[in-house]
């Protein structure tokens, strides 16, 4: 009868219910939003390290991210491929180059040259062609979403990046960097464009036999003291907490989080304690024929949990709208499995916190005030 | 057969810098099958001395015995459970909770502590609403009731849970005069054929026909009791 009694008064007090409303939806949506969107930069700045098929990446000595390694000699591929748990190597070069567009003007691109056949760092989602095209040298992949940016390059294409003629021979969908236009190539071609030294490179990657054997990496690691040689995922790890932390975007969207946490709070503190105040003579009735404090606040949480139950669903109902309608355009946005849950139970949470000063006026309801 | 007697009952209030005696020491009984009715001038304590009584309101000094229990040092929640199971209160104003129909509202005075109404509560909160002259309005919002029958509806809630002792505050003060008798010819009713305690606070001078006794406060304290002349008077109807 109490959460009857609640539930009553949630539809019966309607602007303080949609103003309450509005705060649950504000904290799901915003921080939703900004969530979707960190999560989506930070898959692109770790983006070829996560696709990048291999167990283990051996770069530069101390290295802080993925993107700043220096070059290392390819003389490390006879040494890894020594090792009795290695299956294969494979070396990458990443560098810089200008793309001429259609235009004739040009465009910063950062180009991943991968050794064919297997293509292992490259390309892995195409929205045309496939990577059969690429095992030509002068073959090179744009993204789907910089095609507008590159002046809508068609398949066959031929152009120049940083002076060496190419040719576009795959669209790629959804391979986009933190630092830029992905465009991948031979490792040959790439070498023309970067003007790298011969035989060195940017990375060389590895994959084990056993992927689950612990003392490969540890074997890896021995036979390469001169090299930062990474898991797969703490090379991930490592890139994205550099970022994070050196280009001020975890306190940025941090802050942006915090402040949208905050508006729904105020918001729906406000309109709860307007609300409780409005049923203060309700609360002292209640009192009076006999509730207690505690009926009084299972009354006045169910109010809570009713409201931010319906904020939360219609706060992601506005949410999975807008993630669909910027799939698949140059917004980066990404909702990991975790975060549902997540942010459910932490709006949840926070309008129980909103709904904390109006619980505390509602209890204080003085049953002897009815009589006066 | 239920009885409730103060002793010594007062009250004081503070202002914040004085302590002010608004309820001298009230020695009282209340028994059943009698219609009291508590009167007096504006400020001059019968409503302070009928929040005591309804449990809601704690005394200064005196001491208060519900059957011979004393109740004046009860818990909060004691007070609560007390109230819940022995009490019905008609307050000035109906005071039915917006947003709730009539039923839910008279349901609520069973269910206040949560759970649900008894089996056959919703029969007879429906039969007392008949009774009432409500049976029409069962599910009908209290906004859309006039203020005879938002009180009657009050006074449906009060007696959902059979209770030993109904108090009264002022019921029909905002009603008009034709309602204002019907309210009050079925709290006589329930007092005499129900056998129950029922205690009027009241300053309404067409009120006191109805009493078994009228008790008079004046300045916070008792000027007189008199059963035997309301009695005597004639008047009272049933």
């Amino acid at each position: 009868m109490r959460s009857r009694t609640a539930l009553r008064m949630v539809l019966h007090d309607r602007s303080s219910t949609a103003g309450a409303l509005l705060g649950v939806v504000a904290i799901v949506f915003l921080v939703g939003q900004q969530l979707s969107l960190l999560f989506g930069l930070l898959n692109y700045m770790s983006v070829l390290v996560d696709h990048s098929g291999a167990d283990a990446w051996v770069m530069s000595a101390n290295l802080r991210n993925a993107d700043a390694g220096s070059l290392v000699s390819g003389r490390y591929i006879d040494r890894i491929i020594g090792l009795p748990e290695v299956e294969w190597v494979e070396p990458v070069l990443i560098g810089n180059g200008l793309f001429r567009t259609t235009d004739g003007s040009f465009e910063p691109v950062r180009v991943v040259g991968t050794r064919r056949p297997r293509l292992a760092g490259g390309p892995w989602q195409f929205a045309q062609a496939s990577e059969r095209s690429l095992l030509d040298l002068e073959s090179v992949t744009v993204d789907r979403l910089d095609l507008a940016k590159l002046g809508n390059p068609a398949v066959d294409l031929v152009t120049e990046i940083g002076g060496r003629r190419v040719r576009v021979r795959a669209v790629t969908d959804g391979a986009r960097g933190f630092q830029g236009t992905l465009v991948f190539g031979s490792l040959d071609k790439i070498k023309e464009i970067a003007r790298t030294p011969p035989g060195r490179y940017s990375a060389i990657l590895v994959r084990f036999k056993d992927r689950a054997d612990p003392q490969a990496m540890a074997r890896l690691r021995a036979a390469l003291p001169g090299c930062s040689v990474y898991r797969t995922e703490e090379l991930s790890r490592l890139t994205r907490t550099y970022y994070l932390r050196n280009t001020g975007i975890g306190g940025s969207f941090g802050f942006s989080t915090v402040i949208a946490v905050l508006i729904g709070v105020v918001i729906i503190s406000l309109t709860m304690y307007a609300s409780v105040l409005g049923r203060a003579r309700d609360f002292a009735v209640m009192r009076a024929i006999g509730g207690r404090r505690r009926d009084i606040a299972v009354v006045v949480v169910s109010e809570a949990l009713i409201i931010s139950g319906v904020g939360v669903f219609v706060g992601f109902l506005m949410l999975a709208t807008l993630l669909n309608a910027t799939r698949g355009s140059a917004i980066p946005s990404f909702f990991p499995g975790f975060v549902t849950p997540a942010l459910a139970t932490g709006t949840v949470l926070v309008s129980f916190l909103g709904s904390s000063i109006a619980l505390r006026v509602a209890l204080k309801a003085d049953p002897a005030s009815v009589f006066h | 057969m239920v009885t409730l007697k103060l002793e010594g009952i007062a009250k004081d209030f503070s202002d914040g810098r004085q302590l002010r005696r608004v309820l001298f020491p009230v020695d009282a009984e209340f028994v059943p099958e009698e219609l009291t009715v508590l009167s007096g001038p504006s400020g001059s304590g019968k409503t302070t001395l009928l929040s005591i009584m309804g449990l809601v309101l704690r005394p200064s000094a005196g001491r208060m015995f519900l059957d011979g229990e004393e109740v004046t040092t009860l818990t909060d929640n004691q007070a609560a459970k007390i109230r819940l199971q022995r009490y019905g209160f008609v307050f000035q104003q109906p005071m039915l909770i917006e947003g709730l129909s009539v039923l839910e509202n008279i349901l609520l005075a069973f269910a206040v502590q949560g759970g649900r109404p008894p089996a056959g509560a919703r029969q007879k909160a429906a039969d007392l609403l008949q009774t009432l002259g409500l049976g029409d309005s069962i599910q009908v919002q209290p906004r859309l009731l006039s203020g005879g029958m938002k009180q009657r509806a009050s006074i449906a809630r009060a007696l959902i849970k059979d209770p030993a002792i109904l108090l009264c505050d002022e019921p029909t003060s905002a009603l008009d005069a034709e309602s204002g008798q019907a309210v009050m010819r079925i709290l006589k009713r329930i007092a005499i054929d129900e056998a129950r305690i029922v205690v009027v606070v009241s300053h309404d001078a067409r009120v006191f026909p109805y009493a078994d006794r009228l008790l008079k406060i004046e300045n916070g304290a008792i000027v007189s009791d008199t059963r035997e002349q309301v009695a005597a008077s004639g008047e009272p109807q049933r």
